[in-house]
């Protein structure tokens, strides 16, 4: 269970103006909104990596950020996190990317055929052959390849948690496609929380089952697929349609 | 008097009045303060804002770099740092950079040769020459110049790493996946720092004694053994030491600095070329700084 309880935070100016959202676990749940709404500082401060300048986020019940580092790091550990543009260490091969999602206290135990074992099993799961991409480099990847290596990496660690900050920008419609049904089929499979930030509506409506829209830093909309859809609220309407924004939407924007 | 338990009394900073009085200056010359009139003391407020914002940022970046540091005390202490990852950094430090650094020191010894010769030759023994290119490059020439090399060579390097790394959220996925950045990123490559700065400082004194004294033979006439006796003469243990003190001093100063930077870049490409040219002027102060305090502190 992920809970925000009133997340504040401002930089030049508010970005999160009070966000108050519970999301059940084994749930997935699209985080939509115009760019520059606070999705991604949202998403960062589900695992501390921005710190709210009030309010709190709670995973399991345990505070994010009232936690000791030791208490923190475990909370981590139940959290996968695929960033924007994967954020591949670029000085190491994919096994050793992939690898870096395993504790270290396991890492360190750990024979190499095992986690040879490990690894490949993790590249399977986002569709990669192991033998074809466990040597290289990030920069002898396509982008869509190096989605999917910090998909394995995020998901190596067993998490309960997955959160996803624009899984599919910059990939190519058939690829993001290929993502989207990665992320649902990771959903069933593995039972974990799913937490998508994305631009991407008609790729995620299928795959949510919960849709959140921010506006102006607060929650502006939670529903349902259908309910988004049927939804009046101009903001959601000129989102899911792309309208042109008249005088009106311009006014809300 | 002591205030009440109700009573908050708000205390006087500089930096913040500075800041104010900037603040004032600023809004004055866009006509949009309270005073629209030309203020003579404008430039002044302007230049004591500037200055009290650089204050700020020195201070801030001080406490940063002592928290940092304290962080990578506490950590070796614990031994949480991995040898192999120390290795790895002593390697491309050390090694790597020997090249650089020999060349650097034979040059600076050659040079201090010929221009001692230049000057004692006709006033006073030769043989002083040794004296004088040995002092020369152990107390000063050989731990400076090879931190200058090292800041541009291993400073630079090092921010410019860190704060792409910053900028392309891998320091964020070490977070999110329970690694800690200072342990697995700084605390390595400033141990490396302060094991292999000396040692390249070691050979960068020896390599500019010989090239002055080989200078000396084949510019002025004097014989080795003549370079080497005026070397004796004037020498004492305590200057190697002194040289090699240096050397870890820096070795310890540039590669914090330099992790510093990069793990607190912000702002994409552009940002990381800010950063790694704040990283470069903050280690060349930071050494030269260090080198002016080290005479009254040690050769007393």
């Amino acid at each position: 269970m992920v809970e925000y309880e009133g997340v504040y935070k401002t930089f030049d100016a508010p970005v999160l103006a009070g966000v108050d959202l519970a999301i059940p676990q084994g749930e997935t749940i699209a985080v939509v909104g115009h760019s520059g709404t606070g999705k991604s500082v949202l998403l960062k401060s589900t695992i501390g990596l921005i710190t709210p300048d009030r309010g709190d986020v709670k995973i399991d019940g345990e505070s994010v950020f009232r936690s000791g580092p030791k208490a923190l790091e475990q909370i981590r550990r139940k959290v996968g996190y695929v960033f924007q543009n994967a954020a591949l260490f670029d000085s190491m091969n994919v096994l050793e990317n992939v690898s870096q999602g395993i504790s270290e206290a396991e890492l360190k135990t750990m024979k190499h055929a095992e986690l040879l074992r490990r690894v490949g099993e993790a590249l399977e799961h986002v569709n990669l052959d192991p033998r074809a991409v466990l040597s290289k480099l990030p920069s002898e990847l396509s982008g869509g390849m190096r989605k999917r290596v910090g998909l394995a990496r995020a998901i190596i660690g067993r998490p309960e948690i997955l959160l996803y900050d624009e899984p599919v920008t910059g990939l190519d419609p058939v690829n993001g496609t290929v993502v989207h049904r990665l992320i649902a089929q990771l959903a069933e499979e593995m039972g974990v929380t799913s937490i998508i930030v994305t631009h991407d509506i008609d790729g995620v409506l299928p795959i949510a089952d919960r849709v959140a829209m921010l506006d102006k830093g607060r929650i502006r909309f939670v529903g349902t697929p259908d309910d988004f859809r049927k939804s009046d609220d101009i903001l959601v309407r000129a989102f899911l349609h792309r309208e042109v924004p008249t005088d009106e939407l311009l006014e809300v924007v | 008097m002591r205030p009440g338990p109700g009573l908050r009394v708000r205390r006087f900073s500089w930096i913040g009045w500075m800041q104010t009085q900037s603040r004032i200056t600023e809004a004055q010359e866009d006509g949009s303060g309270s005073g629209r009139g030309r203020s003579p003391l404008r430039p002044a407020g302007r230049f004591l804002g500037r200055l009290g914002r650089s204050g700020e940022g020195v201070a801030q970046h001080t406490g940063q770099l002592a928290l940092l540091a304290w962080r990578i005390i506490v950590l070796t202490v614990t031994g949480k740092v991995s040898l192999k990852e120390i290795l790895r950094h002593m390697y491309w430090m050390g090694i790597q950079s020997l090249p650089i650094v020999l060349v650097t020191s034979t040059l600076a010894g050659v040079v201090t040769s010929q221009q001692g010769g230049y000057q004692f030759t006709g006033s006073v023994p030769l043989y002083i020459l040794g004296s004088v290119v040995t002092s020369s490059v152990v107390l000063e020439l050989g731990p400076v110049l090879t931190a200058v090399v090292l800041i541009g060579r291993v400073g630079a390097r090092i921010t410019a790493e860190l704060g792409t790394m910053q900028v392309s959220e891998q320091i964020d996925a070490l977070h999110s996946l329970g690694r800690d950045p200072v342990r697995v990123l700084a605390a390595p490559r400033v141990i490396a720092g302060a094991v292999s700065f000396p040692v390249l400082v070691a050979i960068a004194n020896t390599m500019g004694i010989l090239s002055g004294m080989v200078a000396a033979r084949a510019t002025l006439g004097l014989s080795p053994q003549s370079f080497l006796y005026g070397a004796q003469l004037f020498w004492h243990n305590w200057d190697m030491f002194y040289s090699l003190a240096k050397g870890t001093t820096f070795g310890l100063v540039i590669p914090l600095i330099a992790t510093h930077m990069g793990l607190v870049t912000r702002g994409g490409a552009e940002g990381v070329g800010r950063a790694t040219t704040s990283a470069v002027v903050f280690m060349l102060l930071a050494v030269l700084f260090l080198d002016a305090l080290f005479p009254p502190l040690l050769l007393q």
